[in-house]
């Protein structure tokens, strides 16, 4: 890239939309930053916002929508839960929706979403795209697509580059997806079928989930008590 | 029949149809002899899922936060029959209602098991429900409609449903129309038993 090109990138801006409770110790924080240094690295201006402490205060939601509407690019990156998104995402949205709807946007942004769940099958995100996508058309952003990945739980939190051959696939897509946008462009098929991919065989990934589960609620104490029904009432 | 209401819509215009459609489901369920427990969502205090699992490994079947979600929670075991309500937004749920739905995943054992050729998490309870869905929205809009169907599918498989129903309520529907639309998920529920 010439200095021309730089100077032009980094009057954009991308921004990153953390959809996780666990905030900078989730495995969406994982994703989406090994995405944005990507894209610093090509010269955009990045900023990070987690939705938990958006939502605390209608001076946190003012800055949240400052921080939308400079950007232009915004990376929603997520845990599937109950088969879309997290409440409080679905809070941030339908504010950013109205906001919106108030005060149109004054330049073309686009969206984007990295989705993963715990099950092995990629596939059972498929709702949570599908409303990423239809919040874009509703709230005048572009839509750039989405990725999404299953295992998720595997990721750990940890920094992508150190973990290993499980994120072998997500590493690349990722790379993908970054040289892809810095052009303009949107997530390319290519991407988007590599971090479907799973990583390890179904039957090894639930053999140590199920392991895990149970060793994990040893630590706690809670073995014997991990199949309990406290409000089971007939 | 024990019927859990749940209305997701918000106490402004927007759950204007939501609430229509709350009144005439009580109306429906209570003439057919269910006992009803129902729940406005948005008047509830529920705070977010912290995803720190400890409904699974610290004390299981119990969330660590400690609000108005465990009624809902007791209710929700107890049911036979849930009929959620909540303007369809972005295709999916309104904030409300999945915040209630994201703190539910203590009814759930933390393990993976096969289930209709893909991977779900058994129910920590023996009592399965019918899931009955009613989405406004203030016209049509296949996309959001679509989405929104499947979505509910895909809540019915991890919620091991017995029988599963979602119908759309554009704004502009009448009572009487809202009222005969009741009568079909009701009939739907009831066909499941």
């Amino acid at each position: 890239m010439n200095t021309a090109q730089r100077i032009s990138q980094e009057s954009r801006k991308a921004l990153l939309v953390i959809g996780s409770p666990k905030g900078l110790k989730s495995a969406s924080h994982t994703l989406g930053s090994y995405l944005l240094k990507k894209l610093e690295a090509g010269g955009l201006g990045t900023e990070t916002l987690l939705v938990g402490a958006a939502l605390r205060s209608e001076a946190d939601i003012g800055r949240m929508h400052e921080a939308v509407a400079s950007a232009d690019l915004i990376l929603f990156s997520f845990p599937l839960y109950v088969d879309q998104l997290p409440a409080p995402l679905v809070r941030a949205a339908e504010l950013l929706a109205e906001h919106r709807r108030a005060r149109p946007p004054v330049k073309p942004q686009k969206i984007m979403a990295i989705v993963q769940c715990g099950f092995p099958e990629a596939h059972q995100t498929r709702p949570a795209s599908d409303i990423m996508r239809q919040f874009a058309k509703e709230a005048g952003f572009e839509w750039a697509g989405a990725l999404v990945m299953g295992m998720g739980g595997a990721l750990a939190g940890r920094p992508l580059e150190k973990a290993g051959g499980m994120a072998r696939n997500a590493v690349r897509a990722l790379d993908l997806a970054a040289d892809s946008l810095l052009r303009g462009g949107n997530v390319p098929p290519e991407a988007i079928d590599l971090m479907a991919k799973p990583s390890i065989p179904k039957w090894l990934y639930l053999l140590f989930a199920n392991w895990g589960m149970k060793n994990q609620a040893g630590k706690h104490g809670a073995r014997k008590q991990i199949y309990a029904r406290p409000y089971e009432s007939r | 029949m024990n019927i859990l209401i749940l209305n997701g819509g918000p106490a402004n215009g927007l759950g204007t149809t939501s609430r229509k459609i709350r009144d005439a489901a009580a109306k429906e369920f209570q003439a057919r002899g269910w006992n009803i427990t129902a729940y406005d969502l948005d008047t509830l205090s529920i705070k977010p899922c912290r995803g720190c699992f400890a409904c699974w490994l610290k004390h299981p079947g119990a969330c660590a936060i400690q609000d108005d979600e465990e009624g809902f929670i007791k209710s929700w075991v107890a049911s036979d029959a849930v009929l959620m309500i909540t303007p369809v937004t972005f295709g999916g749920y309104s904030s409300a209602l999945k915040m209630a739905l994201d703190r539910s995943i203590p009814v759930l054992l933390p393990f993976f098991v096969k289930s209709h050729g893909e991977i779900h998490h058994p129910q920590r309870y023996r009592q399965r429900r019918r899931i009955l869905a009613a989405g406004t929205l203030p016209g049509p809009d296949a996309e959001a409609e679509r989405s929104f169907h499947g979505l509910v599918r895909r809540n019915a498989l991890n919620m091991a449903s017995l029988r599963t129903e979602s119908q759309i309520f554009f704004d502009s529907a009448d009572d009487a129309e809202v009222a005969a639309r009741v009568g079909e998920l009701a009939g739907a529920a009831e066909a499941g038993s």
